[in-house]
């Protein structure tokens, strides 16, 4: 295939799915157009529980974005952050601290303009429309040095980004690449999607994520603890979703499992 | 009716614990909705809507009004899913009334009636929040589909610059260039004129090999800010063309020398040297130039003349202009087609040889013949050699020809030698390339060889300019000749260098002396006595050395006498034969020998 030059822009395509609008959609929201909710009914047919799947995830966004707040972070950049609506992280991020400052990075375009038609007052925030496969072009962006002071630490949110990454696109090479420019004390989040649990429902949502601009890479246990190599990962390490620092020790249900998602935090030292 | 009666205060009242109530409503709607609050913070606020639900319920008079805030409030929170306001409705229809200490129908009536608003508020939230959100979605893909339009109408316009301009120097490019002149040409009345100069560096390659790719690049640009402002200060289109190859488009012309005053200009404002880094550069230019009628010309035949122009400008020394000149072009033209042509003409054996005779100056008798190139072609007749040896030697392929033509004269040569019993020699020109070639001597001694000439019965012309710069290898190769036992000539002796002395290091035999030499007897000047004295000292000089003299030129029987009174060997010329075939050299032969036998 030949390869379009940087300049010549994506034309923005209305008929085609887009993974954060689907998001938008399964968490509720009407942040979507006719294509999207066509792929969120079908992914749902797959895994009738997804919705609530996609809270939990939402959940342990907030948590997380709690936790490090909590840990003395201020500052955030949250790469694929997607359409953030409710509980984004700025406004999590604010009600845990004052004056945190966030830097959202999406790649769709759709995503970006809404994004900055939310924060556009909100001195503070920034967004960014890059592809995480660039790190270098993120961290040295322009708009995110005018928020964020990489010589401070920051929390790097990588919420369900990292399995639209494919292997063949060095994902661990990418988040290594990030991690070097970060601030002894700085957070990784991650939750990224897996097979581990229910391999034929979501080899059918994998499928579906063919049609968007993002198709899904799922990764083992063990092949997404690498992603935190040069980190210490915080208690209780890689888990499911819903066993990371639970509101409530009952929030975490019988079968955590069943949210496919392995989630952790790690601190680099 | 059961509930207090004080009303309108708005003040909280003491109503039975809630807790419980908002607990189980909190469990129902769990799950059903994002809503960014843990289920502690999720409670809390139940709580604090049940609590107005109940206030509701409790006020005098009764209005369900407050409801309609609280299914709105329900709806802001995020409770937007379906069934999370269905499982609302089960949870205040199951025990609301109970948990507040509510009975009886009239109760049940104002609960019916609470619930209706809360219901209508909290789905008018839902819609309307679907509606705000459906709105930002499509403004924001507007505003995507906007950007990436611009965007990409940027990238087209950058598309289109490195399309039409020169990404170095910022100036136009050929196709621009082209394309500008294309359209005056379409669009100019027939009476108008149009100029055009090439301009081409001299010797930048040098600089870029020297200094480097920077240094040259630095220069480039020194030289389009020249020629820029040249070009803005006249009204010109400037280009590069590519590499160091420049131009300029001149409307408005009124002749040709219009166009030299420009070229001109061009040359002085290069003239200056370019500083570029640490260096000085001192620059010159080349530039062709043509000027025309715009009314019929073809734009990509103007573009080819001045690029004619350009090289002629180069040919001639550099540093100058040249205006295109069309019978020189047609010149150039035919010399091309003949140039084109000689490989295929080798392959017919088009080149074929002349014999004119070198007559003994004592005796009168035949001593030799000297070989002259012919092409017979098909189209143009007989071609000779002042037409097509130069483009031989610059393409090379003398070399291959001046063998065929050595080949052809050995054997003739041989057909004598069998022939008669005093056989003469035959004398064949070598061209310089021919000399350079390292083959050569290898090749001379094969067809010697082959064709079972006799050596000395060979005799082989190198001009004098071929042998001046004493190159060694050039001495090597004459001595390996004249060790095959092949006879050597300088040929035209006296036109160039004209050097006596570094006859002695070479190994020749003979010298031709240029036709000047004859000329000056033919029109004896007896004022001036200087010529025919140089004539008589190149002889016995000749003779010191050892060498045999041939004069050239012989016309008339004066000039014979004269040359054989001074000691002259052998003369040639129209005098005594003029170049002939080989059928009517074989008549010659018999008339003085008699019959082959």
């Amino acid at each position: 295939m030949q390869r379009r030059p940087d300049w010549v822009p994506e034309s923005v395509d209305m008929e085609r799915p887009s993974a954060a609008r689907i998001y938008d959609y399964l968490l509720g929201g009407s942040h979507n157009f006719a294509a999207d909710r066509d792929v969120a009914r079908k992914a749902i047919a797959a895994m009738p529980d997804l919705p609530v799947q996609a809270q939990a995830n939402r959940a342990f966004l907030r948590r997380a974005v709690q936790y490090v707040a909590q840990a003395g972070i201020r500052q955030f950049l949250d790469i694929g952050s997607g359409i953030p609506t409710l509980g984004n992280v700025h406004e999590v991020g604010r009600r845990a601290v004052d004056g945190a400052r966030v830097v959202y990075v999406d790649i769709d375009p759709v995503a970006v303009a809404h994004s900055r038609a939310l924060v556009s007052a909100d001195d503070g925030v920034t967004v960014i429309q890059e592809d995480l496969r660039r790190p270098d072009r993120i961290v040295d962006h322009a708009d995110l040095c005018a928020v964020l002071d990489l010589d401070q630490p920051v929390a790097v949110l990588m919420v369900a980004i990292l399995h639209v990454i494919p292997d063949t696109d060095d994902p661990f090479g990418i988040v290594a690449r990030l991690r070097d420019r970060l601030a002894s004390g700085s957070y990784l989040v991650v939750a990224h999607g897996t097979d581990d649990s229910r391999p034929v429902e979501v080899e059918e949502l994998r499928r579906l994520s063919e049609k968007t601009a993002t198709p899904m890479t799922l990764r083992t246990h063990a092949e997404v603890a690498p992603f935190f190599a040069g980190f210490e990962l915080v208690e209780p390490g890689l888990v499911w979703a819903p066993q990371w620092h639970p509101d409530a020790a009952d929030d975490i249900g019988e079968h955590p499992e069943r949210s496919s998602n392995l989630v952790g935090v790690g601190r680099k030292p | 009716m059961t509930g207090p009666s004080d009303s309108g205060s708005g003040d909280p009242r003491h109503v039975p614990d809630l807790a419980g109530f908002a607990h189980t409503w909190a469990r129902a709607v769990a799950g059903t909705s994002y809503v960014p609050m843990t289920h502690t913070e999720i409670e809390i606020h139940l709580r604090g809507l049940a609590q107005r639900l109940a206030d509701a319920l409790l006020a005098e008079p009764f209005t369900a009004v407050p409801g309609h805030q609280i299914g709105a409030d329900l709806a802001a929170a995020g409770f937007v899913a379906p069934e999370a306001l269905g499982r609302t409705a089960a949870v205040l229809a199951g025990r609301l009334l109970a948990d507040v200490g509510l009975t009886g129908d009239e109760a049940a009536g104002r609960l019916g009636a609470l619930l209706d608003a809360v219901v209508t508020g909290c789905v008018r939230g839902i819609r309307d929040r679907t509606l705000d959100e459906q709105e930002a979605i499509r403004r924001a893909a507007l505003t995507a589909r906007e950007q990436a339009e611009q965007a990409l109408r940027a990238s087209e316009v950058r598309l289109r610059y490195l399309a039409l301009y020169d990404q170095l120097t910022g100036l136009p490019n050929r196709t621009l260039f082209a394309d500008r002149l294309a359209a005056l040409v379409a669009d100019a009345p027939a009476h108008a004129r149009i100029g055009i100069c090439f301009i081409d560096l001299d010797g930048f390659t040098a600089v870029n090999d020297s200094l480097g790719h920077r240094v040259g690049d630095q220069l480039l640009i020194a030289v389009a800010d020249r020629l820029t402002d040249l070009a803005s200060a006249g009204g010109y289109l400037p280009a590069r063309l590519g590499g160091d190859e420049f131009a300029l488009l001149v409307t408005g012309t009124t002749c040709t020398d219009d166009m030299v005053k420009v070229a001109d200009r061009a040359l002085s404002t290069l003239r200056a040297p370019v500083r570029a880094g640490d260096h000085d550069l001192p620059i010159s230019a080349s530039v062709g130039i043509v000027e025309r009628r715009t009314g019929g010309a073809d734009p990509a035949e103007l573009m080819r003349a001045a690029d004619t122009a350009l090289h002629w400008a180069k040919a001639d020394g550099k540093a100058r202009w040249t205006v295109f000149d069309a019978h020189r072009s047609a010149r150039d033209v035919v010399r091309f087609r003949l140039s084109a042509a000689m490989p295929a003409a080798l392959d017919r054996d088009e080149f074929t040889l002349v014999y004119q005779p070198l007559k003994d100056l004592g005796d009168g008798r035949i001593r030799g013949f000297e070989a002259l190139a012919r092409w017979r072609h098909p189209e143009l007749g007989v071609v000779f050699p002042d037409r097509f040896i130069a483009l031989a030697e610059d393409t090379g392929l003398i070399v291959k020809i001046g063998l065929r033509l050595l080949h052809q004269a050995c054997r003739q040569a041989v057909a004598w030698q069998r022939g008669y019993p005093q056989p003469p020699f035959v004398s064949v020109n070598l061209a310089v390339r021919q000399i350079r070639h390292p083959s050569l001597v290898a090749e001379v001694a094969a067809v010697l060889d082959d064709t079972g000439l006799a050596p000395d019965r060979l005799q082989l012309e190198i001009t004098e300019s071929a042998v001046a710069n004493d190159r060694t290898d050039t001495i090597d190769t004459l001595a390996a000749l004249a060790d095959l036992g092949v006879r050597l000539a300088i040929d035209d002796f006296g036109t160039g260098y004209a050097n006596l002395s570094y006859l002695r290091h070479l190994p020749v035999h003979a010298l031709k002396l240029a036709n000047a030499f004859a000329d000056c007897l033919r029109t004896p000047d007896p004022t001036d006595p200087t010529g025919e004295a140089i004539l008589g000292t190149l002889i016995s000089l000749g003779h010191t050395l050892g060498l045999t003299i041939t004069a050239e030129g012989i016309e008339t029987p004066s000039q014979a006498r004269r040359l054989a009174e001074f000691g002259c060997d052998l003369g040639q010329g129209w005098h005594f034969g003029r170049p002939a075939s080989t059928r009517r050299v074989a008549q010659l032969l018999t008339a003085e020998h008699g019959r082959p036998g």
